[in-house]
């Protein structure tokens, strides 16, 4: 039994379900563009700075019909469901699409939109992956720029600094909202399943940022928070799975298998919302310095960096939040989780951490064997409860 | 009892190539000594950064030319066993998952020599070779992966190596004036590139303790020029109907103009090329016995299958004269390259990659091709675990059968795992291939 206010969930599923459709009504109501851009790191205030709606697109349900004809099938599913959206016309609400990611797979699948749909702006605003070199900030300072004009271009607005600042202040509070249902999790005095804190994150991705806002002030307003949390359950950090949200039915297996989830460095999850804006800056400036801080909050396998790394961060995360076991989602052909994936379970490994490795699929996993999957794995991690020494 | 896989052998491979095939031999076997003869050795990915390691007076180790020698020797299986057990999955690019796996068993062999524990490691074993790395450099056009795997290899080696990274920008065409080594982005991103250039050599002193020779550097790139010229001659000779050398016999001269080094071997080895296609012209030989089609192969080597491939196509009468990993790649561009000021025409060859184009470069590229090389049909390999070159293919293939009516068929297969290679589909996709252009010259002549 959700513990969450169940109107506020009602309208945020509705708006996750469907985002296309919420970007349509907005569209009508508002009059105004609305710009699809894609994972993991785009600046969305940018887009909201000039008065249109920013919504990073979402992997779709729909079955892969004519983007296997655009995509090969060792392609991961969210881009595959990509080249599959535009193909079939999913996507023809948006006005123009922006990536900022160099993701060697994201590229075939927007590449994908600018050959079926030739006639929408796509503009590639490539952030440099590689974080330690000092030519990198102003790269990406360039890359900015560069994006604002083409985001000025195609909704006929200028993005004025104050604007930009505005919009900064109302993505931060949103991310900080979010963090405090992380907090109260972690905490476990608060019932939040892992597919409802998926539902609050997922929603902020695709909806105006103020009517989420109300909407998360409204839920935690409602609620409750217990004195204790409960002493008889497996503790688990879900770990993984970039660009798009794993099935709700997978994370709800995890919780019916006796397990509750207490954090996760999901993209749909904490690595979305680690990390704030500084606002205390030339607001352009403030937009790379996020950039280049998301990757030492929440290390990402995707950029490259020898300053600090993913499964430290990992085993950090594990010993505050007191999670006695991870599971890996990884979405199926995702090069960056392969290569990473190793270095984890050393870490994992080297400090009696148990982990299960669960690969996920457009197509979706057979939801009998993974609860068996998750059932033996929880029984694991009861009988070898784990003291962690980070 | 066993069946023959092929009737009849009707290709007629260069015989000039061996000798690149000879040079490539001994320039491993030479690198295998690097640390006995006292030398500095770097690991890197990607880009052709190898004049800039020669200037600095290193040895140098590419680990994708490494990978492609140990599937092309059918050697591959030990280091991706290695891999594997390490925890690389089997989707991921075998490229880099078999060069990790080789950065396991040198991080292994390194261990158990500082150890004096000796394991089940066979130093016979060609993966188990490489010089352990003083450092690594990566400078990867196009594929994500690319850069990430070098921080990997960092990884393994416990991360206590420096790293360099040369960011290399995507040609993505973000503005209208955008297209094949022309507008704005192409001049901002060749600047950027060659600053980083400039970077990577201060670096290379750094790491080297010596001053980098700019000399050694403008000699090597007149001769690298130079071979770039001949090898560009050799290949528009190929125009020519029915071709004297085939894709394959590009393919078997990679290594020389992707690593070796530069010098007058370099050249000599090409002009050699040039020559036998010169003399072949006049006697009237042709690569392939019965030329009937002229195909264009898309899709990065398949290297287990690089003898096979060629006998295969060959029995069919297909010729396969130009492929984009060919003809795209590998200092393609010599014009871009001032010896006496080398690196930004370096940095634009980097950018160059045929992996770092958006859609609308490889359709340009792509059609100058076909136009070219008189193709009649195009060969798709759909590279397994290779997304940067199989990322335009589809559209690629429809912008072919639009723009000029050529046909294409598309098979299964991977650059460094043999396993991905499927033979039924193969002959059954090429033959339907073949038949589409017997009845589209059928009707040509109605």
């Amino acid at each position: 039994m959700s513990e969450l206010h169940a109107p506020s969930m009602a309208m945020l599923q509705t708006v996750a379900d469907d985002p296309v459709t919420y970007a349509n009504n907005w569209k009508t109501a508002h009059q105004r563009p609305v710009v699809g851009s894609f994972p993991m790191n785009f600046p969305v205030e940018l887009v909201h700075a000039a008065g249109a709606l920013p919504v990073i697109i979402q992997e779709s349900r729909t079955p892969i019909t004519e983007g296997r004809s655009l995509l090969a099938e060792f392609y991961c599913g969210y881009t595959r469901s990509v080249a599959d959206q535009a193909a079939i016309g999913e996507l023809d609400v948006f006005d123009a699409f922006a990536a900022a990611d160099h993701c060697v797979q994201l590229l075939g699948a927007v590449d994908a939109i600018r050959y079926t749909r030739p006639e929408k702006p796509v503009h590639f605003a490539q952030f440099t992956s590689a974080m330690d070199d000092a030519w990198t900030k102003p790269r990406v300072d360039g890359r900015i720029a560069e994006l604002r004009s083409q985001i000025e271009t195609v909704t006929g607005t200028a993005v004025e600094t104050d604007t930009l600042s505005a919009s900064i202040k109302a993505f931060n509070r949103n991310r900080q909202l979010l963090r405090h249902f992380y907090e109260l999790r972690r905490s476990g005095r608060a019932r939040i399943t892992a597919s409802e804190m998926q539902l609050l994150v997922k929603s902020s991705m695709v909806m105006d940022i103020d009517q989420h806002t109300a909407a998360l002030q409204t839920i935690l307003a409602e609620l409750p928070v217990h004195d204790e949390a409960p002493d008889d359950v497996v503790r688990l950090h879900i770990s993984g799975h970039f660009c798009h949200a794993p099935r709700p039915e997978i994370l709800d297996v995890i919780e019916e298998s006796g397990a509750i989830v207490v954090d996760d460095d999901l993209y749909t999850g904490f690595r979305y919302i680690s990390t704030d804006v500084p606002e205390s800056q030339d607001p352009l400036a403030a937009l790379s310095s996020w950039y280049l801080e998301r990757n030492v909050k929440a290390p990402c396998p995707t950029r490259v960096t020898s300053e600090v790394d993913w499964d430290t961060y990992l085993l950090d995360s594990i010993a505050a939040s007191g999670a006695s076991g991870v599971l890996v989602l990884m979405a199926k052909f995702c090069e960056p989780h392969m290569l990473y994936y190793p270095e984890l379970r050393k870490a994992l490994e080297s400090h009696g951490i148990p982990s299960l490795l669960i690969e996920t699929e457009h197509e979706g996993i057979p939801v009998e064997k993974l609860r068996t999957q998750m059932e033996t794995f929880v029984e694991r991690i009861r009988r070898h409860v784990t003291t962690v020494a980070v | 009892m066993q069946t023959e896989l092929f009737q009849k052998d009707k290709t007629n491979k260069l015989s000039s190539t061996r000798v690149g095939g000879k040079m490539t031999a001994d320039y491993w076997e030479n690198i295998f000594t690097a640390k006995e003869r006292g030398k500095h050795v770097v690991w890197y990915n990607g880009a052709a950064m190898n004049p800039l390691f020669q200037a600095a007076g290193l040895e140098w180790c590419h680990g994708e030319a490494f990978a492609a020698r140990l599937a092309a020797q059918h050697l591959e299986e030990p280091a991706q066993a290695a891999g594997a057990e390490y925890g690389y999955i089997g989707e991921l690019c075998s490229y880099a998952r078999t060069h990790l796996g080789c950065a396991v068993l040198t991080q292994q062999s390194r261990t158990e020599s500082e150890t004096g524990v000796v394991g089940l490691l066979d130093q016979k074993e060609l993966a188990a070779k490489l010089p352990a790395p003083d450092f690594f450099v990566n400078g990867y056009a196009g594929c994500s992966t690319g850069q990430q795997w070098d921080a990997m290899t960092y990884r393994v080696f416990d991360r206590k190596l420096p790293v360099f990274n040369v960011s290399l920008p995507m040609l993505w065409g973000n503005k209208p004036d955008a297209g094949y080594m022309r507008g704005e982005e192409w001049v901002e991103v060749s600047d950027y590139a060659e600053g980083q250039l400039r970077e990577l050599i201060t670096f290379l002193e750094h790491q080297t303790g010596r001053p980098f020779d700019w000399d050694v550097l403008s000699e090597s790139m007149s001769f690298i020029k130079r071979a770039s010229e001949l090898r560009l001659e050799a290949m528009q000779l190929c125009t020519h109907a029915p071709t004297p050398a085939t894709y394959w016999d590009w393919v078997a001269s990679i290594a020389p103009i992707n690593f070796l080094p530069g010098n007058q071997a370099l050249v000599d080895y090409f002009a050699g090329v040039k020559a036998e296609i010169e003399q072949r012209l006049r006697d009237g030989v042709s690569a392939v016995k019965d030329e009937r089609y002229r195909v264009y192969f898309d899709g990065i080597m398949n290297w287990n299958k690089l003898g096979f491939l060629t006998r295969k196509f060959a029995e069919y009468d297909v010729s396969v004269v130009a492929g984009r990993y060919t003809h795209e790649s590998f200092w393609q561009e010599p014009q871009l390259i001032d010896v006496d000021n080398p690196l930004r025409g370096m940095a634009q060859h980097y950018l160059l990659c045929p992996l770092n184009h958006g859609l609308k470069n490889l359709q340009e590229l792509l059609l100058r091709r076909l136009d070219e090389y008189a193709i009649d049909g195009i060969a798709f390999h759909s590279t397994r675990t290779c997304r940067a070159m199989t990322n335009p293919q589809t559209m690629l293939a429809k912008t072919a059968e639009r723009e000029r009516g050529v046909k294409s068929f598309f098979f299964e297969g991977d650059v460094a795992d043999a396993s991905f290679y499927n033979d039924e589909l193969f002959d059954s996709r090429l033959e339907a291939m073949l038949e589409a252009i017997d009845v589209q010259r059928t009707k040509s002549l109605v």
